[in-house]
């Protein structure tokens, strides 16, 4: 049997530390260190520095110097300067990790690491690519779900808006990404890090919307708010829109601050690589993420709701039918209950009790009805490619069924 | 093989003279046990599924022994689909033949009559509000002869009697016991998880 050489294997599968290397190997080119910390940026030596005219001076003394003067510099500034971040490794390996067009530098993955919190110049924070990556998300996001799901009620689609690119979601990408997060903002922090600052312990998050919404009556907090009058009034989430932020709040969450660099991270893909890296980013990164839609749905009173939507449609009117049945008279029997319009079976289900499965069965038929897709799913977005197809019109349903 | 091993052993146990100075003390540690391997074997060997009927066998066929789980909700009804999707004409899959063969939920299906008229329903509107207490919804559709959900729809009673009704209800609820409304609350929650398919 031939021998194996371990010491080729294992240097694909051990770490290095534990690598083992041979005496040869070790003898011509000398142990190799790692330190988990970052090196001390070094940035250019400012024209009236002391070092120029102290060239006797010990070669060691001068490094020294010239550290402290690059920390100096760094230091005045809230957040990282440009140059510290082709010597950030962390930015690095994110542009690597999150396999980011060669089109987008570095310099510009660092600025989405600035929350505005941190740095409130404009020029050098995040802001601006958040604004332009959170539109684009909501578009494509919204476009893929109604197409997809053309009859799909406001609701559920707020609710899917939510959990394809809502904070919570972004948040946790960020953390998946494995972007760190800066203890305090600082220019002599490792641009690789997440910079915002950070909400002091025990102060409340402000979610009350802000007084100057564009909804009218918003002081009648009694009034019911009608699903329609969201789509109009309030942001894509069915969630009303937060005006300018509090500025007696000083600092912001870490799930806002992820989310926001997720957003401008979606804007500088944009901005840098085109619409079709960004789309390309989009389908693979937030649609990728799998969302089982028909777990969304909370109904009510299915059973009335799905005769009002057979009376539209002119079907026949449901009919509840037991298909099969076990154990009646017992403990626990187990109806599967089947409702049926004329002869189409709508939707099946099973239950403790007759009534039990008769509301599962109209629950199956409405998600059945809701949950439609048709067969080939082009999105608006799709025309914008070189040398589309043209446009089909995709289906538009009547909407959901109003009781 | 385990047949040979069976047989050998057989005689063996069943034979208890061979055994002599143990016989009382041993019978009850060897007596024969349940889960003997041909028994096993033997529970296992159930009858087929019809649709395995070798009187099949003449011509080909698609065995399909569907598992006994609902079927997904992203696969619509083809009542469901709009006519221009090309599914529609190809699965009439959803389409049960006996349906008219199986039994109702409910034991009589209440035929619908309409035939209250306006000024009927203005005579309902007028006993529920004067006698509310004589004129409950039941009584109301006991006399008109229609249901009392349609009763609910056509009117509502008076301000002063929904607060007596209120009143009523928080009184027999107030004694109730803790077990009693434990029971009464988690039936309300598991019917709201039927609306969420929980």
């Amino acid at each position: 049997m031939k021998r194996l050489q371990l010491q080729r294997w294992s240097s694909s599968v051990l770490g290095p530390r534990t690598r083992t290397v041979n005496r040869l190997h070790q003898h011509m080119y000398g142990q190799r260190y790692q330190s988990t910390a970052s090196p001390i940026q070094t940035g250019r030596v400012p024209e009236d520095s002391i070092i120029e005219d102290s060239t006797p001076l010990d070669e060691k003394l001068s490094e020294i110097i010239r550290m402290s003067h690059a920390r100096h510099s760094q230091l005045q500034y809230p957040s990282p300067t440009v140059e510290a971040a082709q010597q950030s490794a962390k930015l690095a390996a994110l542009h690597a990790r999150l396999y980011l067009p060669s089109r987008l530098p570095v310099e510009t993955l660092a600025r989405t690491l600035v929350d505005a919190s941190a740095d409130s110049n404009t020029d050098f924070n995040n802001t601006s690519l958040a604004t332009l990556g959170h539109d684009l998300l909501s578009y494509y996001t919204t476009e893929h779900l109604i197409c997809t799901y053309p009859r799909l009620p406001l609701s559920v689609i707020f609710a899917a808006m939510y959990a394809y690119a809502g904070p919570k979601t972004l948040a946790a990408m960020a953390r998946e990404w494995g972007v760190e997060l800066a203890s305090v903002p600082g220019g002599e922090v490792d641009p690789g890090l997440l910079q915002f600052q950070r909400l002091e312990p025990g102060s409340e998050v402000p979610d009350t919307p802000a007084s100057d919404t564009v909804r009218p009556y918003e002081q009648q907090l009694n009034w019911r708010k009608t699903v329609t009058s969201k789509v109009f009034y309030d942001d894509e989430f069915g969630d009303p829109i937060k005006g300018a932020p509090n500025t007696t709040a000083t600092g912001v969450t870490s799930e806002q601050a992820s989310a926001e660099f997720v957003r401008a991270v979606m804007g500088a893909i944009y901005l840098h690589a085109g619409r079709a890296a960004a789309k390309q980013f989009f389908e693979q990164h937030f649609l990728s993420r799998h969302l089982n839609i028909s777990e969304l749905f909370n109904f009510r009173k299915p059973a009335r709701d799905l005769t009002r939507l057979c009376a539209r449609e002119g079907f026949e009117r449901p009919v509840a039918k037991i298909i099969s049945e076990t154990g009646r008279k017992s403990r626990h029997p187990v109806f599967v209950v089947g409702i049926f319009s004329g002869n189409d079976k709508l939707g099946e289900g099973a239950g403790a009790s007759l009534m039990e499965g008769r509301e599962r069965a109209a629950v199956a038929a409405l998600k059945g009805w809701y949950l439609y897709s048709p067969l080939s799913v082009r999105v608006p977005s799709a025309m914008e490619e070189a040398s589309a197809a043209p446009w089909k019109p995709v289906h538009v349903d009547l909407g959901e069924v109003v009781v | 093989m385990a047949t040979s091993i069976a047989a050998t052993k057989r005689p063996f146990l069943t034979l208890p003279f061979l055994l002599p100075s143990l016989s009382d003390s041993l019978a009850l540690g060897f007596r024969r046990n349940q889960s003997s391997y041909r028994r096993t074997k033997q529970r296992l060997r159930v009858k087929p599924d019809a649709s395995f009927d070798p009187s099949h066998q003449g011509r080909d066929h698609i065995i399909h022994n569907p598992p006994s789980s609902a079927p997904s909700v992203y696969h619509t009804p083809s009542k469901f689909l709009p006519a221009d999707d090309v599914r529609r004409a190809s699965s009439p899959t959803t389409v049960t033949t006996n349906a008219e063969d199986l039994p109702g939920v409910y034991k009589s299906m209440p035929e619908r009559k309409y035939h209250l008229t306006p000024s009927d329903v203005e005579e309902i509107r007028n006993l529920r509000l004067n006698d509310p207490m004589t004129w409950s919804r039941n009584k109301l559709a006991k006399r008109f002869d229609c249901s009392p959900v349609f009763i609910a729809m056509v009117c509502q009673a008076s301000p002063e009697k929904r607060e007596i009704q209120a009143r009523i209800l928080e009184a027999v609820q107030s004694r109730w016991g803790p077990k009693r409304r434990m029971a009464r609350e988690d039936r309300q929650l598991r019917r709201e998880a039927w609306g969420r398919d929980a």
